[in-house]
């Protein structure tokens, strides 16, 4: 299976998420004449100095000042411009925190916060320039909207379409930093709140977003090999979540995995297992970061160290799919099982 | 219920000479006066410190329209020290763009439009919710930008306590509004002296207050903060879109100014007030403010 998937994995090519965002925020400025983007001395961390470049007066940098830059964004959108805050997700999420939810979600004005390097995305950054714990910070704020793009394809219509939806709320776009591969359909129609259904099968469905739906795609596909048959369901936006999409593969698999670059406390997992809460009789597994600092490395590597990769979520999906064999009264509606670990403290 | 005298009630003639900012000033601290009791508590001292600031904006200062809440070209003001909203209420009442019979449901139950503090979602006239402190400033930056950006000659006005200016945030607003210029925008500190558990000497002092904003590249006035004749034409800024230096005005004032038990009373920055109490401040308004 470790040559399928790195077989499959070699056919693909890469691009850097924060070139992508950059391109895209070019693009989308030349149409949109109220468009600006704001930062807090990130511009070339962000990928944003060719828009510097071409827009000098649409591009506001504040210096190392979050708060005051999530402000700023507030009080221009609430005079008609479209702030786009250009930030670390670390700092758009945790600094400035209050901001995002004072100024911004309770004010009801439109700003995007694009938080980059999330994740472990930032390998070699260490935690303080990592998130696990943005998505379940964002999306308990109402009238927040959590995107997760998964790759530069998708980046580009996940920022396209915030930039189209009307509703005056923010919108917190979790993005990656460096190459990601590309898998996504350029032509393929996106559409915020409602989930990609990617492949088809009824044995198990993968559930996953941002980098993991890639991951869950070339486990999948190494898992037709083995005659197991799963969907995977690409969750871009986490919140408001595609309930519909949820109900109708939970109605339709044995299991479903969720699989997220985010501690398994308040992401994506989370939210599945709160569609499901009222509908019993789908287990659900999660993979993802288990409440700790993970160690530093490479992004890739430290991905896989931590099984977030193609690999151990084929494993995964194997155990799970021979633990739903046994009798039905072991399985409860978001039900979570440990496969030889406790829930959280350690990686399998 | 002590009522403000109907001729207050129409919509004033703007701008209003200063007897009738003075007028409006009592109208305002009585309008208060009844939120609270409504509501049984509330902050005095904060409120009453800034009634001629909020009274000079509205009803001699300020480019705004009630049967336009949202017109763009408005000039924009920010309580940014949202917990003397009741301030902000009065003065948006008797400006007509909220209904009078607010005042005596304030805070009373689920679903009333004015709490303690600011919120644009329920109030028009409100430019940005407000409460936690340190947020105003930025905010103001914003608008201000949006409005240098489209070369609109609108102004926009922030007010601040001196204990919410603790708030680092503040600070990385007051370096951005002098870096790009921000002329149309006039940032005010209600200085009565006091945060919430004592004077700021005791908590965290913050003079000399002038001399920081200068270093941050203000241009400051340093003023009495219940004087008309001083505040009105420090508040009337030049309506221009070119860039130069942002405002700081640093109002002196004094904490529950108006009521002779409140004034300089720390107790009184929020407080529960008594049947007796009521009928004291309301006796004490009733007459002219020295």
């Amino acid at each position: 299976m470790r040559e399928l998937i790195a077989t499959q994995r070699a056919r693909h090519a890469t691009k850097a998420i924060r070139e992508q965002f950059g391109q895209t925020m070019i693009e989308l400025a030349e149409s949109n004449p109220e468009l600006v983007a704001i930062t807090a001395d990130l511009m070339y961390a962000t990928g944003m100095a060719g828009f510097g470049a071409r827009f000098p007066e649409r591009l506001i940098n504040v210096g190392i000042a979050e708060q005051n830059m999530t402000g700023i964004a507030a009080g221009m959108a609430s005079c008609g411009k479209l702030p786009v805050v250009c930030g670390y997700a670390a700092f758009t999420s945790l600094r400035a925190l209050e901001q995002a939810k004072v100024d911004c979600a309770y004010n009801e004005v439109k700003v995007i916060l694009a938080g980059l390097s999330a994740g472990v995305s930032y390998g070699v950054g260490g935690p303080t320039h990592q998130t696990y714990e943005d998505v379940a910070i964002m999306r308990a704020i109402p009238n927040m909207t959590v995107v997760v793009p998964s790759d530069a394809i998708e980046v580009d219509q996940a920022l396209k379409a915030c930039v189209q939806r009307p509703q005056p709320a923010p919108i917190f776009l979790r993005l990656g930093r460096g190459p990601e591969f590309l898998f996504n359909d350029a032509a393929g129609p996106y559409q915020i709140g409602k989930a990609r259904k990617l492949r088809d099968g009824r044995d198990l469905c993968i559930v996953a977003n941002g980098s993991m739906v890639f991951e869950a795609l070339l486990a999948c596909d190494a898992l037709a090999h083995c005659s197991v048959q799963c969907s995977v369901l690409n969750i871009h936006t986490v919140k408001p979540i595609d309930r519909e999409a949820i109900l109708a593969e939970a109605a339709s698999v044995k299991a479903m995995l969720v699989v997220e670059e985010h501690n398994v406390i308040g992401g994506l997992g989370a939210a599945v297992l709160e569609v499901l809460e009222a509908h019993r009789g789908c287990p659900v597994e999660r993979i993802g970061i288990r409440d700790l600092y993970p160690p530093i490395g490479p992004t890739f590597e430290l991905r896989a160290s931590l099984g977030l990769d193609a690999e151990n979520i084929a494993r995964r999906a194997l155990a799970l799919l021979e633990w739903t064999g046994e009798p039905r009264t072991r399985v409860g509606s978001g039900r979570l099982r440990s496969v030889g670990t406790s829930e959280f403290g350690e990686s399998e | 219920m002590v009522v403000a005298p109907p001729e207050a009630r129409a919509r004033p003639f703007l701008p209003m000479p200063v007897a009738g900012l003075r007028e409006m000033a009592r109208i305002n601290r009585m309008d208060t006066t009844n939120m609270f009791m409504a509501a049984g508590n509330g902050h005095f001292g904060s409120c009453f410190s800034c009634a001629e600031i909020l009274t000079a904006l509205y009803f001699s200062v300020l480019r705004v329209d009630a049967d336009r809440p949202q017109w763009p070209e408005r000039d924009r003001f920010i309580m940014s020290k949202g917990h003397a909203a009741p301030t902000l209420y009065s003065a948006l009442i008797r400006r007509g763009f909220m209904p009078e019979a607010w005042i005596d449901e304030f805070e009373s139950k689920v679903g009333v439009k004015l709490m303690t503090h600011p919120s644009r979602r329920y109030q028009p006239g409100v430019d940005a919710s407000a409460g936690a402190l340190g947020h105003g400033l930025s905010l103001g930056v914003g608008m201000a930008l949006a409005g240098q950006m489209d070369q609109r000659n609108y102004r926009v006005y922030v007010l601040m306590g001196d204990g919410e200016i603790h708030e680092g945030s503040v600070w990385e607003a007051a370096a951005c509004a002098a870096k790009y210029g921000l002329a149309q925008l006039t940032a005010i500190v209600d200085a009565n002296g006091y945060c919430v558990d004592g004077t700021l000497d005791q908590v965290l002092p913050m003079e000399p207050l002038g001399a920081k904003w200068e270093a941050f590249g203000w241009e400051v006035t340093e003023i009495d903060g219940h004087d008309f004749a001083s505040l009105v034409p420090a508040l009337d800024t030049p309506r221009s879109g070119s860039t130069g230096r942002p405002r700081m005005l640093i109002a002196r004032t004094v904490k529950g100014r108006g009521v002779s038990f409140m004034e300089g009373v720390r107790s009184w920055h929020s407080d529960v007030i008594t049947r007796q109490q009521y009928d004291r401040v309301m006796a004490e308004l009733g007459e002219s403010l020295p």
